[in-house]
């Protein structure tokens, strides 16, 4: 027992370490986006019809702090981020964390219930591509599982609003009908709400499921072949016993150690499939922040979350795993 | 026939390969789209270009040549002419009308607009109608001709994958290969990099970075810029591998011998340890060579890729969102079913290939 408190001390200590390293390579990007705040502010009052020197520019760094060096800003930041207090937009001029933590656990909700759909797909299916003697139910389900991973997202996303507009005279986008935009959280609303979602969440689920559905079947053959297997069916187990209690269970363990990495890929996705079906979650607001504003407080706040949840999934998913399976506990421990 | 053959690594796998009928279909598929992109501008009846647009063939549907109509069979294909009228009666809005009377044959080996290959300039091409422009998959909302696009894009799909490849080989070859080679600190620092790295979402990161690009450069400049920061993103994969490869290698006896001898560690590196790995690279490099198209089209697709004139997928697609597009020129998807067969042919080849390269693998 003395392993487990061990081990998640050392994991926890690595998951931090990467946060830093994560929030200080973010807050270098948001650093080399030409131009700051104090330029942006000023730049606004200009336009306005007032005169700029360069010593108001100069003036105004003092006020926000920019004028200081770069690691002090940096510590400053992270220590904020860290406390879920992002700052400042300084092109929508409204505190980033009100902004976005609503539209962030709504974007993670979708995510989270798109993981879920692949990982429903993915392992029933992938234990049958696996152990199928079938060749044309083995080739199809390769080739769609391929077709998942090699159709960009987009394409998906675009697909569907071809045909629904087409047969149904209606685009499919947005989260909410128009009335219920702004409405506060009712039942009907989160019935409008579901009656929207389902789109986004099968178009990032379809990608995860074709990638967690390769693993999956890896997984499956690998195991298959081991002796024990080969053992059981000595002692006479057979068909759904032999594979469900033997090399499935197995199998799967190491397929918690990928949630972190599809939730990723998923979060990879969710940018362009906002802006196709015209979502307003955080992805789309990365997007607003890069392409249309160079918003890089806004950006840098929405990659640090997003990375943030990741590594959070890494690590519980690291210490669940280790629960159910010592082995990897002990290879984790002896490795550092 | 009773003859001993001793087959090389290469013929093993090879062997292997050719065994596997889907990878083979796929092989010749690849290749065929491949020389579709670097034969695009003679395979291109049209300028891909805004400089080879069809002013009077806007939003235009696709044309397809035909062999009869109600008068008359013809064995050389052909196309009616179209005009474009604008009057009182049509309430002043550009209307095309088909002139079935008037025919336009298609010729082949045509003489059309100037282009270099291998620094020599052509201006035949494969077919090319006498009067006026041919568009076998219609035209976008200013006229450009939507089949030598996507044969273009096609090519510099290929281009923007492959100079990323290079840079993201570079890449992991040097920091794995210092991490891999000298353990210790260096690869406590690098690993830890490269595995913060690859814990960012990639295409937000990319977004973040090509938004750095100022509006001044030019289109050639910022596929430059598109494919070094493709290839960035993309090595921390690769290099991990080849740093546990490397760290397991490095305790063998050769490398001690080669030590002994004042080898210097560069060359170790490169003359020994990384031949030891170079079938991994290269079936690595195969899988992965769609995933940078992709990301690429992804990323010309939202805007903060490539631009025009260097056209790729995703930046025919741009405008395809539109639902005037969605409702009334749905060829401006045609292009897509090219994309999705390219990277389609990629992953079934590079599956072959892995599985042939697998020593280890069990015959089905």
């Amino acid at each position: 027992m003395k392993n487990i408190y061990q081990f998640i001390a050392v994991r926890f200590g690595l998951s931090i370490i990467t946060l830093l390293l994560i929030s200080f390579i973010v807050f270098s990007l948001m650093e080399l986006v030409p131009g700051n705040c104090a330029e942006r502010y000023l730049s606004f009052k200009q336009s306005s019809g007032q005169n700029i020197t360069f010593q108001d520019i100069a003036a105004e760094e003092r006020r926000l702090g920019l004028d200081r060096p770069f690691l002090i800003r940096y510590s400053s930041w992270v220590l904020n981020a860290f406390q879920g207090d992002f700052g400042t937009s300084c092109i929508m001029r409204v505190d980033i964390s009100t902004l976005l933590i609503p539209k962030f656990g709504m974007s993670l909700g979708i995510c989270i219930v798109a993981l879920i759909l692949a990982y429903s797909l993915a392992i029933p299916f992938g234990i049958i591509s696996a152990t199928t003697k079938n060749k044309i139910l083995d080739s199809s389900l390769k080739f769609f599982s391929y077709l998942g991973l090699a159709l960009p997202n987009f394409l998906v996303a675009l697909a569907v609003m071809l045909f629904s507009t087409i047969y149904f005279g209606d685009t499919l986008t947005g989260l909410f009908s128009p009335e219920y935009q702004d409405a506060p959280w009712s039942m009907k609303k989160f019935l409008n709400f579901l009656a929207h979602a389902w789109l986004p969440i099968f178009i990032l689920g379809w990608a995860a499921t074709a990638l967690a559905l390769q693993t999956v079947k890896a997984l499956v053959i690998d195991e298959n072949k081991k002796l024990y297997v080969t053992a059981a069916k000595a002692r006479g187990v057979t068909g759904k016993r032999l594979l469900l209690n033997y090399p499935t269970r197995h199998a799967l363990s190491p397929l918690i150690n990928s949630i972190g990495f599809d939730l990723n890929r998923i979060f990879n996705d969710l940018p362009i499939v906002a802006l196709i079906l015209a979502i307003t979650d955080a992805g789309s607001l990365l997007l607003q922040a890069l392409v249309r504003s160079n918003d890089q407080q806004l950006a840098g706040a929405i990659i640090f979350l997003m990375t943030a949840t990741i590594i959070i999934i890494n690590f519980i998913t690291d210490i669940v795993l280790s629960i159910i399976d010592p082995r990897a506990r002990k290879g984790m421990l002896n490795q550092k | 026939m009773s003859r001993t053959e001793i087959l090389s690594q290469k013929q093993l796998v090879f062997q292997r390969f050719k065994k596997n009928k889907s990878a083979k279909i796929a092989t010749f598929f690849l290749l065929f789209l491949i020389s579709l992109g670097i034969f695009s501008d003679f395979l291109s009846p049209c300028k891909p270009t805004i400089a080879g647009a069809d002013k009077d063939y806007i939003n235009g549907a696709p044309q397809i040549p035909r062999f009869w109509d109600e008068n008359g069979f013809s064995i050389r294909p052909f196309l009616y002419s179209t005009e474009r009228t604008r009057s009182i009666e049509t309430n002043f809005r550009w209307v095309e009308t088909v002139n079935k009377e008037e025919r336009r044959y298609v010729y082949f080996f045509v003489k059309g607009w100037e282009y270099t290959f291998l620094g020599i300039t052509f201006d035949r091409h494969l077919f090319g109608v006498d009067k006026g422009q041919i568009h076998i998959f219609g035209t976008d909302e200013t006229g450009k001709d939507i089949f030598s696009r996507t044969l273009k894009a096609i090519f510099i799909s290929l281009a923007v994958g492959l100079l990323g490849l290079v840079i993201k080989l570079f890449m992991s070859l040097l920091v794995g290969g210092l991490a891999g080679y000298f353990g210790g600190w260096v690869d406590s620092i690098l690993s830890a990099i490269t595995d913060a790295i690859r814990t960012i979402p990639p295409i937000p990161l990319f977004m973040a970075l090509a938004a750095f690009i100022p509006d001044t450069w030019s289109a050639e400049m910022r596929f430059f810029y598109i494919a070094t920061i493709l290839g960035l993103v993309d090595f921390p994969t690769l290099a991990r591998r080849l740093r546990t490869h490397l760290l397991s290698e490095r305790n063998q006896e050769y490398i001690l011998a080669a030590q002994l001898c004042g080898t210097s560690t560069f060359k170790i590196i490169y003359k020994h340890l990384l031949p030891s790995f170079t079938s991994y690279i290269i079936v690595d490099t195969l899988i992965n060579f769609p995933y940078m198209i992709l990301a690429e089209t992804s990323l010309s697709f939202i805007g903060l890729g490539l631009q025009d004139p260097v056209n790729s997928i995703g930046v025919m697609l741009e405008n395809a969102t539109k639902t005037d597009v969605l409702l009334n020129y749905q060829w401006y998807y045609i292009p897509t079913l090219f994309f999705i067969a390219l990277v389609m042919a990629f992953v079934y080849v590079g599956d072959g290939i892995r599985d042939a390269a697998d020593p280890y693998r069990v015959q089905k």
